[in-house]
């Protein structure tokens, strides 16, 4: 153990529970004075690397070091000494005080029968007030809340004075408020005291708060690492736990920030899986979207649009049912950024509408990037009634609408068809299914 | 505590009361030892019970003839002190390392499994030892020295049914209940076990129903003796495990992480709850209910910490089982009822109490 060995390292660690792999080929390496939070959909393994960091199991291959030295071969009371764990819940037995419980964290610290001093006394007290328990004292651990719980826990680990901390999913069972009160006081451990901390955390968005570097854990093995703003994505989000999301930034903090949309089509081809009530992608401009947009809401649909420019009528619509979009400045033409972004939610959708919409060579990349899907979603195309001019491209945007048509994309007049269409997508035909012949 | 910064007020002590409680229980125990002699078959006066124990503490110094003005037997006064010396303070005495054997014991296992219900007998040891006692009775082995060969058959069945269990203990899967419910299924084969012995060798039942009822009496200071070592030894190594104890009523994972080697340290209090249990049955038979319910009875008293519950435990238990040789002696004065029929009596309704406050004590340990 000398001042150069991390606090935490792991290489290449394996670990197999009856033959499932809980974590395949890990690596890494976490420095002093660092906030990590581990992040990762539920069972890719942030609990079982945490206990083989606490040497709770055998790695099938692979070691892990704390401070240099394998925890397999460091005594029990040694790893105490080194590494302190806040676990998601506790079960106590007894209805212990709370003093005595945070008390408990001196144990590593005692000789052989020797009883807790004046010194380990006052350390437990200082820790139960600096997490705000101080005139709690006498209370029992059972008779407390789960928020006063789970400080206590916090504190004890605090007593423990290990140089490395370990927090598996702490503020599961907290409210809000509890939850960045619990969060500011690990801050502010990792920031006052030089403690390592490693917390596996459900909550990206606090995640990307509080840690200086986020390990994005999925089914075993490390896919994402680095600091909140360079691995928190859409891309990671919509990859790693299924979901579409709206990324924006905290105004304040200037921490990314997501809000889930919806969960990404398991299969969006085949019939009646995602479709019945599956995300379903409007494209118009105009005002000639926002009857389908609402349509479709009202139906039970979830609902994107875009492309479309800000001040469109369809735009307000599409933000006041809540659905995510892809948005360009006024009359710019649709950039590379936002045809990304309309990829991203054409990609997580189970249909499209193309409503009948003007198109000019500003929104001529919309029905582009519609045709891009031909042949892996639905594609409903409005009918447009005669007369009036819509297309300003000099016959590309007609030409794009002609090979839509003969790439099967059907054709339907009006909102009810639209919505009949969709129901019958939705239901599986019996005529797919080979029958025998009558 | 001068020089530190917190303010000496601001930290709690742990309340005085529960060493109170202890030293006043010891101080219960040494006056029952000395008046429970008053009490057995053959009625004699107080004052010359006394006399006579006063005169043996002292080696002779006090009381000179401490059979003065009390009606003697035959035998004289040598034969009367034989009565109150050898026979009913050996008694008393066995019953309170008995006692404070089962007492610890139970202790410590509830504390183990963090189950109040666990026992020594839950677990089998008891089963283990009836089994060891039975082979002695019901093969014939050794029939000149079976005031000896008995209670160490009767040790060694119980401690070996506390191998199997910590062998369990080792295994990778022993999970606290998987312990437990080893114990239980280990329980009930060895009963299974006595009844077939006892089934093709029906002369020996009696002696073994006499060992199943549990028994004080008829016993010397040899034995006493022996007794006294192993509990001692075992049971002071016990008692200092409070801390440890403590720590795992966390869950041994949290005790781990604290510092605990919860594996080790439960294969230890395993081993030693059996070798505490074992010396106590080897000489009295099953004395049911003292393991169990001394440890709750400390705790409502004195709360939950395993240093004060530990002692205490075995402070109870001596008193319970002292206790319950005084009462039965008194309740059928001139009957040597056996002592295990009595605790029994007594700690069934307390079990029963028990199971009716089950949904407190599953998430408090007991009170």
């Amino acid at each position: 153990m000398t001042a150069a060995d991390p606090p935490l390292r792991l290489r290449g660690v394996t670990v197999r529970f009856g033959g499932r792999p809980a974590l395949q080929d890990v690596d890494l390496e976490v420095a002093r004075g660092q906030f990590v939070v581990l992040a990762g959909p539920n069972g890719s393994g942030k609990t079982t690397l945490l206990r083989a960091a606490l040497g709770f199991l055998d790695p099938d291959a692979g070691s892990v070091a704390l401070f240099g030295d394998d925890v397999r071969e460091l005594p029990v009371i040694e790893r105490a000494r080194r590494v302190a764990w806040v676990p998601q819940e506790e079960t106590p037995r007894d209805d212990v005080p709370l003093f005595d419980y945070v008390l408990y964290g001196r144990y590593a610290h005692l000789g052989w029968l020797e009883g807790e001093g004046a010194t380990d006394r006052a350390a437990a007290q200082t820790a139960l007030e600096s997490v705000g328990l101080g005139d709690r004292a006498e209370d029992g651990i059972l008779s407390v809340s789960g928020g006063e719980r789970q400080r206590a826990i916090l504190a004890r680990a605090l007593v423990q004075e290990a140089p490395l901390v370990l927090l598996d999913e702490p503020t599961t069972h907290l409210d809000i408020a509890h939850q960045l009160d619990l969060l500011d006081r690990v801050r502010s451990l990792v920031r006052d005291r030089n403690v390592t901390v490693v917390a596996a955390l459900h909550d990206l968005n606090l995640a990307a708060r509080y840690a200086d570097r986020i390990v994005v854990l999925s089914r075993g093995r490390r896919v994402a690492d680095g600091p909140p703003a360079a691995v928190i994505s859409e891309e990671l989000l919509a990859r790693v736990w299924g979901v579409v999301a709206d990324l924006r930034r905290d105004p304040r903090t200037g921490a990314p920030y997501l809000l889930p949309h919806h969960l990404v089509p398991t299969s969006p081809t085949a019939p009646g899986t995602m479709l019945g009530r599956g995300p379903v992608h409007v494209v118009g401009g105009g005002g000639s979207g926002a009857p389908y947009l609402r349509a479709l809401s009202e139906a039970g649909y979830r609902v994107t649009a875009g492309g479309l420019h800000l001040l469109d009528s369809d735009l307000e619509a599409a933000e006041s049912l809540g659905a995510l979009t892809a948005v360009e400045v006024p009359f710019a033409p649709i950039g590379e950024e936002v045809r990304a972004r309309l990829r991203t939610l054409l990609a997580s959708a189970t249909a499209v509408v193309v409503a009948p919409f003007p198109v000019g060579p500003s929104n001529l990349p919309n029905l582009e990037e519609v045709a891009g899907q031909l042949g892996r979603i639905p594609i409903l195309l409005v009918r447009r009634t005669p007369g009036p001019v819509w297309d300003f491209t000099g016959g590309r945007a007609e030409a794009l609408v002609e090979r839509l048509r003969r790439g099967g994309a059907r054709e339907v007049a009006g909102v009810d068809e639209v919505l009949a269409t969709l129901a019958a997508l939705a239901t599986p035909r019996p005529s797919s299914t080979p029958t025998p012949a009558q | 505590m001068g020089g530190l910064s917190a303010a000496p007020g601001a930290v709690p002590r742990t309340p005085g009361r529960r060493r109170w409680v202890l030293v006043a229980l010891l101080a219960a125990i040494g006056a029952g030892v000395f008046l429970s002699p008053v009490l057995g078959t053959y009625s004699i006066a107080p004052e010359t019970v006394l006399r006579i124990l006063l005169h043996q503490v002292s080696g002779g110094a006090l009381y000179p003839n401490p059979c003065a003005g009390a009606p003697v037997p035959v035998s004289g006064c040598a034969g009367l002190t034989e009565i109150v010396w050898d026979a009913r303070l050996s008694e008393v005495m066995l019953a309170v390392i008995v006692g404070a054997a089962l007492g610890i014991s139970g202790g410590t296992l509830q504390g183990v499994f963090r189950n109040p219900l666990a026992d020594p007998f839950l677990l089998g040891l008891s089963s283990g030892g009836t089994v060891g006692a039975a082979v002695v009775v019901v093969f014939r082995v050794g029939v000149s020295e079976q005031n000896l060969l008995l209670p160490l058959f009767a040790f060694v069945g119980a401690v070996a049914t506390g191998g199997v269990i910590l062998v369990a203990a080792r295994s990778r899967f022993g999970s606290v209940e998987t312990l437990l419910l080893t114990g239980v299924a280990l329980s009930s084969f060895l009963s299974s076990v006595l009844s077939l012995m006892l089934l093709y060798n029906p002369t020996g039942s009696l002696q073994v129903d006499q060992w199943l009822l549990g028994n004080l009496g008829a016993l010397d200071w040899t034995q006493d003796g022996i007794a006294f070592g192993v509990v001692l030894i075992s049971g002071t190594l016990l008692a200092t495990y409070g801390r440890e104890l403590n720590l795992l009523q966390l869950g041994p994972d949290v005790a781990q992480s604290l510092g605990v080697d919860s594996r080790k340290v439960r294969v230890r209090l395993l081993l030693l709850a059996s070798v505490t249990t074992a010396a106590a049955v080897a000489f009295t038979g099953i004395i049911g209910f003292v393991g169990l319910v001394s440890p709750h009875v400390v705790r409502r008293v004195a709360g939950s910490d395993y240093r004060v519950v530990l002692p205490g435990s075995a402070l109870v238990g001596a008193g319970f089982l002292l206790g319950a040789r005084d009462i039965a002696l008194l309740a059928f004065p001139g009957t040597l009822l056996p002592i295990g029929i009595f605790t029994s009596f007594a700690g069934a309704p307390f079990f029963a109490y028990l199971l009716y406050r089950r949904r407190r004590l599953s998430t408090m340990g007991g009170s």
